[in-house]
């Protein structure tokens, strides 16, 4: 039926909550989740970091991309439960005392930003690419990418961005 | 040419917002939540068409955590479309639901899981009525009425200049065809959604991602029934607007309804699938064209009759239309033009604004038809074009006035960097190279009797200047243009800035952003305001230094005497001293009134309806896979006429993300509906372009000066993908020898044709 997103389940009783362990953005929480909670319900409700974002819920446009013990993951296709005891890093968990990550400043620099709302998920995708390949070519980057869509930008500035930062050594966090 | 000596204009500064944005502080809509906010859901219709029988809504109401469950009978009954003259839709369905998504009823609960789970509550008795789905079915007498009316047309569109028939008598070379495309969706990165909170003096503010504040705002007051002063809208960031978000759609008011009913916040968001499936589309056109020149190539007359399908609902479709129209008939300097077009009621999703405003349709028909004249004239297609050229400071025999136009430098020097004269001239197999131009709004339009603005500076004891703008950023970049804008003309550094937008209370009326209208019009406005501001820091600044304030410069934040940069003061300390020694702080307002605008009418038609016009050239290079009928395109050349750009960067990536949308217009994207049923739902079924797609592009900015735009700029928003797709499909005529009419090209059309192609 139109107006029923298939991920949520209905008559879910309190009494299935379970208690789970995250460690996000360098924190520890102790979250109570109910089954059917992704980990991107409990970034964005229950930890309202909101700069995770959901484009679909469903692991098709990647701007719920966070990255879970070191690996970018679509957070609306990991369950709460699932993601228990795992260490999470968000967006906001990339600036350091104010100093933005490389990835971060190529976008800024490169002009890669229009709405936006592709942009947290992208640059996780991003970094987590630099960390596997740190000199990638221009395909490997355009390979990278595809599961993180972008409606605005025609994703030519954010393929040099990434290019960008891989040159300046961007797959480390130069802290 | 003007000086272009400017410290900001002309400069790719970094965005404003894009810090935010990038570290995940950006709120949008969908983010925030206010205390003892409730979730709303809503009910929408299973069927195309049917008669609603009996609702109860007993067992929803029952639901624990359930706050409020409504229908038609409990909302005001007036009806809204964006020209009430033409309104036809109530916040619920009353007797009949006419699409797939029609809203019927809507929840209010503690959160999401419980509304969505009262919604399978809500008992509804359909009775179907028989529907209609092509509007060229919908046009027969004995056609099923989408609305109770004597047929389906709901409007009509006839506009002649010249005398077409007796033109096309004097033709060497007549051609005529028809041209077909197809629903499309926007997709917005950030799906529609708003919050409504009502307060207890009856005011209702409404947090919604649109491009349009103040209409918006009209629009709620006239649907709900309450004065305009009552209603406050706010926008935040937004994910992405491409004309969806221009118009309201329903659940503005519902989300208003049930915070009235409930008194608490209520927040309502599509979900993807509900996008997809429910929300408005681009208008698919049926386009029955007919071009004629002589066989020198002067292009004589030139005709459309054109069939909207409209959907269930009437919104932007006469608009699209009357712009549809105006572009064909100037685009090239043609003396006799007809067009003819009729908006179709079906029982479908209903169309809205979408980049491009109905010219990316037209323009689709109208540029692959020239190069099939081109050919049947045994002409290059350039050549075709170059000899029917628009041509800067003329006035088109349709009485358009245009300022600063670069459509022969656009084609000259994207001719150039594709290699358009080798790779005709060398034709390698399934490979082929086309070429499209485009001429489009670069500032908005008269066709609503306003296309004026207002902005206000003001300069704190610090000397951060803030301005007030209604240039409202859907991702576009306005913020950042209007700050250049404010600094180039103040005579202060960017890092000053800031840009105060988004908020119907705080800024001043205006039309919203849609038709490549913000820079120029709101530009206007913001220029102005920085130059009265300047014209008081310059008096205080007079005193101070004991000079003429006419012989005083502002730059870099600093005043000071022409000729001697030694004797100086900054901007901050002469707002201190006005503000203890004369006891007035430092402002100004920018008052930018199109005057011809008054005039306009909505329904005469169209002369001097657009202020200034934006032209383009593109060319594709393509190669056409015979196997598996993949058509790849190597490379897409975009040379446009932006005027001035303000930030080069910017204008590049409008540009880039037009051509992206464009070519997924091209070969991927088509809403697929079965008897008025959205099938692809979802990214993974309707394809949009991603990164492992795209062609290489190469932008290039033709700045042409334009004489009344600021800084000589005009609009660059809509132009990318106008000229796309027939660039496409005429490579892909190049590559294969074969005219495809109707979009999206896909492999399996390909395929067909190269099976079917006379060898």
């Amino acid at each position: 039926m139109p107006g029923t997103s298939s991920r949520r389940k209905s008559n879910v009783k309190e009494s299935l909550a379970h208690t789970i362990r995250l460690k996000v953005n360098g924190d520890l929480h102790e979250l109570t989740v109910k089954p059917h909670h992704t980990l991107l319900d409990v970034l964005r409700d229950q930890l309202e970091l909101t700069g995770t974002k959901e484009g679909c819920g469903l692991g098709e446009c990647g701007a719920c991309t966070v990255h879970m013990d070191g690996k970018p993951v679509n957070s609306c296709l990991v369950l709460a439960l699932e993601a228990d005891g795992s260490e999470i890093v968000t967006i906001e968990g990339l600036a350091k005392a104010g100093k933005l990550h490389p990835v971060q400043r190529a976008f800024v620099e490169k002009g890669a930003i229009q709405c936006g709302f592709c942009t947290p998920g992208m640059v996780m995708a991003s970094i987590g690419l630099l960390a596997e390949k740190p000199n990638p070519t221009r395909e490997e980057i355009k390979q990278a990418l595809i599961g993180n869509l972008c409606r605005c930008t025609g994703y030519k500035k954010i393929i040099e961005a990434v290019s960008e930062a891989a040159s300046s050594g961007g797959a480390r966090d130069d802290e | 040419m003007m000086n272009k000596d400017f410290a900001v204009i002309g400069k790719n500064v970094p965005r404003i917002d894009s810090i935010p944005k990038v570290t995940g502080e950006a709120r949008y809509t969908c983010d925030l939540k206010l205390p003892g906010m409730l979730w709303g859901a809503i009910l929408r219709s299973p069927h195309p068409h049917a008669k609603i029988l009996r609702v109860n809504l007993e067992r929803a109401k029952g639901l624990t955590g359930v706050r409020a469950v409504i229908t038609a009978e409990d909302v005001p009954q007036n009806r809204f479309s964006f020209i009430q003259a033409l309104a036809d839709k109530n916040i619920f369905c009353r007797e009949e639901a006419r699409y797939i998504g029609d809203e019927i009823a809507a929840v209010a609960a503690v959160d999401r899981d419980t509304a969505e789970e009262a919604l399978q509550l809500i008992e509804v008795e359909y009775e179907p009525l028989p529907a209609v789905f092509d509007p060229e079915a919908a046009m027969a007498p004995d056609a099923p009425r989408v609305h109770d009316r004597e047929n389906n047309i709901v409007y009509e569109f006839h506009k002649s200049f010249g005398e077409v028939d007796k033109a096309f008598e004097l033709c060497d070379v007549v051609c005529e065809d028809r041209y077909l495309t197809h629903q499309l969706a926007h997709c917005c990165m950030e799906t529609s959604n708003c919050i409504a909170q009502v307060d207890s003096s009856g005011g209702l503010t409404l947090y919604v991602n649109t491009q349009a504040p103040h209409t918006q705002r009209q629009e709620l007051a006239r649907i709900l029934g309450l004065p305009i002063g009552k209603i406050r809208v706010v926008n935040s960031n937004m994910g992405g607007g491409f004309g969806s978000k221009l118009v309201m759609d329903m659940k503005g008011p519902i989300a208003a309804c049930l915070s009235m009913r409930t008194n608490k916040p209520v927040k309502i968001i599509n979900s993807r699938q509900e996008e997809f499936s429910t929300a408005k589309t681009r208008y698919p056109y049926i386009m029955d064209i007919k071009v004629g020149a002589t066989k020198e190539g002067r292009i004589l007359s030139r005709q459309a009759r054109v069939i909207v399908d409209n959907g269930a609902y009437n919104d932007k479709g006469p608009s699209t239309l009357s712009f549809a129209s105006m572009m064909f008939n100037v685009l090239y300097d043609v003396p006799n033009t007809q067009f003819d077009a009729c908006l179709v009621y079906t029982n479908k999703q209903f169309g809205t604004a979408f980049r491009g405003f109905g010219n990316p349709q037209i323009a689709f028909a109208t540029e692959c038809q020239l190069d099939d004249l081109a050919k049947r004239l045994k002409m290059d297609p350039i050549e075709l074009r170059m000899k029917n050229l628009n041509k800067p400071n003329s006035m088109t025999t349709h009485g358009a006035r245009i300022t600063s136009c670069g459509m022969q430098e656009c084609m000259e020097v994207s001719a150039k960097a594709i290699g358009w004269s080798e790779k005709r001239r060398e034709p390698k197999k399934f490979r082929g190279i086309g070429m499209a131009n485009m001429v489009h709004s670069g500032a908005g339009s008269r066709y609503y009797g306003f296309n004026s603005n207002d902005a206000f500076v003001k300069i704190a004891d610090d000397g951060t200047v803030t301005l007030i703008t209604s240039a409202l950023d859907m991702g576009q970049g306005a913020q950042t243009t209007m700050a250049q804008i404010v600094a180039e003309e103040l005579g202060v550094k960017m890092e000053s800035l800031k840009v105060l937008t988004n908020d119907t209370d705080l800024t001043p009326y205006d039309l919203g952003s849609y038709g490549s209208r913000a820079t120029f019009i709101c530009g206007n406005a913001a220029k102005l305001a920085a130059r009265d501001a300047r014209k008081e820091l310059v008096f205080v600044a007079g005193e101070m230094l004991e000079a003429n304030p006419e012989d005083l410069v502002v730059k870099n934040g600093v005043v000071h005497v022409a000729g001697s940069p030694g004797k100086s003061i900054p901007v901050a300390e002469i707002v201190q001293y006005s503000v203890s020694k004369k006891g007035s702080s430092i402002s100004g307002r920018g008052h930018f009134v199109d005057t011809l605008a008054s005039g306009a009418d909505i329904t005469a038609g169209y002369l001097t309806h657009i202020p200034t016009f934006a032209f383009a050239t593109q060319m594709a290079e393509v190669e056409v896979d015979p196997e598996t009928g993949k058509v790849k395109v190597l490379k897409i050349v975009a040379a446009h006429d932006t005027g001035t750009a303000i930030n080069p960067v910017s204008a590049e990536g409008q540009i880039e993300g037009g051509v992206v949308q464009g070519f997924g217009y091209a070969l991927m994207e088509k809403l697929s509906v079965k008897d008025g049923r959205v099938e692809n739902i979802s990214f993974l079924d309707y394809k949009i372009p991603n990164s492992g797609d795209i062609p290489d592009i190469e932008t290039i900015l033709v700045e042409t000066e334009d004489p009344d735009g600021p800084f000589g700029a005009k609009g660059v928003g809509e132009p990318g993908l106008v000229p796309t797709a027939p660039a496409i499909v005429n490579a892909i005529y190049d590559a294969i020898g074969v005219r495809f009419k109707e979009l999206p090209v896909t492999p399996e059309q390909v395929l067909k044709a190269l099976r079917d192609r006379p060898r």
